[in-house]
């Protein structure tokens, strides 16, 4: 099952159609303050993209472009844009998350700085949900024959 | 007399030393010429990877543009939005998705083709969708029909396409057609569901095969465009 499939069809639509999903996804996450979408939507659909790959093209050439540990480090960097720009409103004065106050550090108008901030923690939202989406799909693929893997359960 | 042998004897040993100084230059003719040798293979060797590495750089870079370009297409397709915020974000989201999968969406394709192969599947288009219409109306003639004749079969097609983007335009074009279903491919032969006679015999005749194959450049036969061409000569020929 980790090796890749032979389907060739399968092989050279997911190849083609994994560059064009991974822009939608960004572009869901991006216009997630203008139109329905966001941070976790795009995530998703961002995982489901290296799904994809690896359901085609196997688990080695995945972890290629998005191993293990790649994904742990992303996951961290999410959540941290997402608490740093929370406690950074904090620090300039307002709420927990008030992005109004950002306005002071990215000299825009209060309603602009809103919809920066909005932007900037669904960004982090997404980036935390794909890496913790694709950790999750890696742990359940590997499952059986996890060679490399020292966190499995001895 | 005993002066002749000397100068004999010295005439001899300045001869043997003559000798040995050729043989000696000689092999140092030899020597040097072996590390000439020696070096310019290894320049050759290196300039040939300079060279190979300079055509991979510069394929990768192209590869990257086309991508970047092709997305920012799709980007501003999606969103709908002019402003400069939106556009730069996307311009940014391309380059960055354009950087981390350049190598998937032009894999297996010589890159000065591409014009002509854009050109040629444009083309091929009208065509697909006449013979889907066509087909259309055969299923549905098939399936309104009181007795309903239809004659379930699958039958196995060896193809003569070469790469995989060919062979998959291909099974996409036959599943396409209604009455016939590719279910799978293994080792260039495709697996066809066709749903009576004439379909399968339809596409036994490969028309739309030698079409794909004249898309993308493939399989040294007569393409059908050859045919049609060279028909017509023949017609003109014969009035």
């Amino acid at each position: 099952m980790t090796r890749d499939s032979h389907d060739v069809i399968v092989k050279t639509l997911a190849r083609l159609l994994m560059p064009f999903m991974v822009v939608f996804a960004l572009y869901v996450v991006m216009h997630g303050h203008h139109s329905p979408g966001g941070g976790f939507q795009g995530g998703v659909i961002l995982a489901a993209g290296f799904v994809l790959l690896v359901i085609s093209h196997g688990l080695e050439q995945t972890r290629k472009r998005m191993s293990e540990k790649v994904a742990e480090i992303i996951s961290s960097i999410g959540v941290l844009i997402y608490g740093g720009i929370g406690v950074l409103c904090l620090i300039l004065g307002g709420n927990y998350l008030d992005y109004g106050t950002l306005s002071k550090l990215l000299r825009v108008t209060p309603a602009e700085a809103r919809s920066l901030g909005i932007l900037g923690v669904e960004i982090g939202v997404a980036l935390a949900v794909m890496a913790v989406m694709c950790t999750v799909f890696f742990a359940i693929f590997t499952a059986g024959e996890s060679s490399q893997d020292d966190r499995s359960v001895k | 007399m005993e002066v002749t042998l000397l100068v004999e004897a010295t005439e001899n040993a300045f001869r043997i030393l003559g000798k040995a100084r050729e043989h000696a230059i000689g092999v140092l003719d030899t020597a040097v010429q072996l590390t000439a040798e020696e070096t310019r293979f290894f320049e050759e060797k290196r300039g040939q990877l300079l060279f190979t590495g300079a055509q991979r750089r510069k394929t990768r870079f192209q590869n990257f543009v086309g991508t970047t370009f092709i997305l920012f297409a799709f980007w501003i397709l999606l969103s709908g939005k002019f402003d400069a915020f939106h556009l730069t974000l996307g311009a940014m989201c391309c380059v960055l998705v354009a950087y981390l999968f350049h190598d998937l969406l032009f894999a297996n394709v010589r890159v000065g083709d591409m014009r002509i192969v854009v050109a040629r599947f444009i083309a091929y288009i009208p065509w697909l969708i006449q013979q889907i219409v066509l087909s259309n109306f055969h299923v549905a003639f098939l399936v309104l029909r009181r007795k309903m004749p239809i004659d379930p079969q699958i039958i196995e097609y060896k193809t003569k396409l070469e790469t995989d983007i060919s062979t998959v335009a291909l099974a996409n074009s036959i599943t396409l057609t209604p009455g016939t279903i590719t279910m799978d491919i293994k080792d260039g032969v495709f697996y066809v569901h066709a749903l009576d006679q004439k379909v399968a015999e339809d596409l036994n005749a490969g028309e739309m095969e030698d079409r794909v194959a004249h898309i993308f450049m493939e399989a040294d036969h007569l393409y059908v465009q050859d045919v049609l061409d060279a028909a017509r000569i023949y017609g003109s020929l014969r009035v």
